[in-house]
């Protein structure tokens, strides 16, 4: 590994060139990159391929597999069941994307400044996530959501956001520990260069590998919460979520088996393509183990 | 040796004193930072309820106090025992959680079983036969248990065991209004209410270790004394069951205790699933009524469990691996 590593530097390969080299060995990993791509296209063009799924009271608890006009059957209200997987693809993309950024902001911007400053500070800030690590994240995002009378996407967002970072934060934090000593950024310090431009410029960017792997299971584990949220009754009473639907057919699970069985198997998908995308990532950079 | 792990174990259970000192302020402030108050939501609604009504259960309930006088007088009734009274049935919450403890511990304890259980024979298989059938296998299966929705799980599990096959019940913890002839009895009627739920929780559970234990080991086989102790010569059974995996052990118990805050959260979802009366059902219950007590009597006393399952995990590593000092 090492070897092959520096005969390819040798040869003037870039990082990104090495890193698509070595993902495009990855078989799982290309599977987990098809299914995300697929997510994307369902969440772009629900709108295009199924004007909003409308109740058809007529057709309520069609069979899947029998009217090929709705291939997966329809839910108790009548709607096109593979209509209601497209629109959740779209509800669980905006969840997981608006989560994530703000874990972004709240980890590195927590991790960084107790790795890059440490003494007390650094003292403070883990002290801080060793207590949200203790609470159990489910319990904080429903003290997080109970704050609200009216919970909309974007509260969920918020809470999962929130609540989400400490991990990150930790990781982000021991990159900086081992980064801030190195050669290079001991150069930049003696040449002058500011603690923000040190930070955001130098070492930030070196510490990305682990950090994008961290983010791609987070990802993964947004989904997952805002199924959870919806099955519990938590989520966005206005949009469409698998979760939701899942939930809706736990009371005709006997005689429509496919109304809970379907959205939950877009979950599973959707998890299990950004759980493998981040496996794939994490050993296709030339990074140590993280997460 | 005896008096130092004592000493060792009283020492951190001090250093849980504080970090749950800072969890009940941090919740405290958010659930009363909210806008608006339980009253003002569910009462507004009808119009029969004078404003004088919620300014009086407003006073009742001390919701007018600055906050800090609120979380004062909150922890005073802690520390005597009481976690106040709930919004809405206006029980004690310290009887309403009291009641509800036990069932999640029993699950929660019983999917933790089931998990390691599993785990230790899987992992250790899969990272000794690194790339092999049971490798693949059992590989799949912690990758369907990570990315599998618990709740989802558990409405499949009652399909099938529940509606088609007819042989478990399908929610609750006991058979309602039976009365039993015997203690054993009981059990048994408990027990068949509890396997659909460990079953559920425990899949999850195992998914999650195995692939732990799996990348523990592998780390620890790759070890330049795993080499030294195959060139002396000594059998691979004896290799690996008394120099790798004592030493994969260790990094799993750890994280054994560092997740059970995850396995609570699970907890949450598949009490909702078989209607199992925990302490999930508890907090999502309160939420829709912004029943504040109940929600930080119930954050609290998971905070309590996390903080003691962490201690314990110390003392177990502490046992486990000798050249842990108690200082």
């Amino acid at each position: 590994m090492e070897e092959e590593r520096e005969q390819e530097i040798i040869k003037g390969r870039s990082y990104i060139k090495r890193f698509l080299k070595r993902f495009s060995k990855n078989y799982l990993g290309i599977f987990g990159a098809a299914i995300v791509s697929l997510l994307v296209f369902m969440s772009l063009t629900a709108p295009i391929i199924f004007p909003y799924p409308n109740p058809r009271l007529e057709m309520r608890y069609t069979p899947p597999f029998k009217d090929w006009s709705v291939p997966l059957g329809t839910d108790n209200l009548g709607r096109d069941m593979l209509a209601l997987i497209f629109y959740g693809a779209r509800t669980s993309l905006k969840v997981g994307l608006g989560s994530i950024l703000l874990i972004f902001i709240f980890g590195v911007t927590i991790g960084s400044l107790a790795g890059y400053f440490g003494k007390w500070l650094d003292e403070i800030l883990m002290r801080f996530t060793d207590i949200m690590l203790t609470i159990p994240t489910l319990f904080l995002i429903i003290v997080f959501l109970s704050m609200f009378e009216v919970r909309g996407i974007n509260v969920i967002i918020f809470a999962i956001g929130v609540t989400g970072w400490p991990g990150l934060a930790r990781i982000t934090r021991s990159q900086f520990l081992s980064l801030k000593k190195t050669p290079y950024v001991e150069a930049v310090q003696v040449m002058g260069g500011s603690s923000f431009r040190i930070m955001f410029k130098h070492i930030l960017l070196n510490a990305l590998p682990p950090i994008i792997v961290v983010l791609t299971f987070q990802m993964a584990g947004a989904i997952l919460m805002e199924a959870g949220l919806s099955f519990l009754g938590l989520g966005d009473p206005t949009l469409i979520s698998w979760g939701k639907i899942v939930t809706q057919g736990r009371v005709s699970v006997a005689t429509a088996w496919w109304e809970s069985t379907f959205p939950g198997m877009a979950i599973l998908f959707a998890v299990l393509g950004f759980n493998l995308l981040g496996d794939a990532i994490r050993d296709s950079f030339e990074v140590e183990k993280v997460g | 040796m005896t008096m130092a792990l004592k000493d060792y174990v009283i020492r951190r259970s001090f250093i849980a004193i504080p970090t749950l000192f800072a969890i009940s302020v941090i919740v405290f402030a958010i659930i009363h930072a909210a806008p608006g108050d339980p009253f003002q939501f569910f009462l507004g609604f009808n119009p029969r309820v004078s404003m004088e009504t919620i300014e009086f259960l407003r006073e009742k309930y001390h919701l007018n106090d600055p906050i800090w006088v609120q979380y004062i007088s909150w922890l005073k009734m802690l520390l005597s025992g009481n976690m106040g009274y709930s919004f809405i049935t206006h029980r004690a919450v310290s009887e309403a959680i009291m009641i509800r403890v036990p069932n999640t511990v029993k699950l929660v304890l019983s999917a933790e079983l089931i998990a390691i259980m599993l785990a230790i024979p899987l992992g250790t298989i899969s990272a000794v036969k690194e790339g092999g059938i049971i490798d693949n296998v059992s590989r799949v299966i912690s990758l369907l248990g990570v990315s599998m929705p618990s709740f989802w799980l558990g409405i499949l599990l009652i399909l099938l065991f529940a509606v088609k096959l007819d042989l478990l019940p399908t929610c609750g913890a006991r058979t309602t209004g039976m009365i039993y002839d015997s203690f054993w009895e009981s059990l048994k009627d408990q027990l068949i209410h509890l396997i659909l739920p460990a079953m559920t929780l425990g899949y999850l559970r195992t998914a999650y270790l195995t692939r732990l234990l799996r990348s523990s080991l592998l780390d620890v086989l790759s070890k330049d004394y795993i080499m030294t102790a195959r060139m002396k010569g000594l059998k691979e059974r004896v290799v690996i069951y008394k120099h790798a995996l004592r030493n994969a052990l260790l990094p799993f118990v750890t994280a054994i205790g560092l997740a059970f805050g995850f396995l609570l959260s699970g907890a949450v979802l598949t009490e909702t699933v078989f209607a199992w009366p925990g302490m999930g059902r508890l907090i999502v219950d309160a939420t829709f009524t912004r029943d504040y007590p109940v929600i930080m009597g119930t954050t609290m006393m998971t905070a309590v469990m996390v903080v003691l399952a962490n201690l314990i995990t110390d003392i177990v590593y502490a046992f486990l691996d000798p050249r842990i000092t108690y200082d």
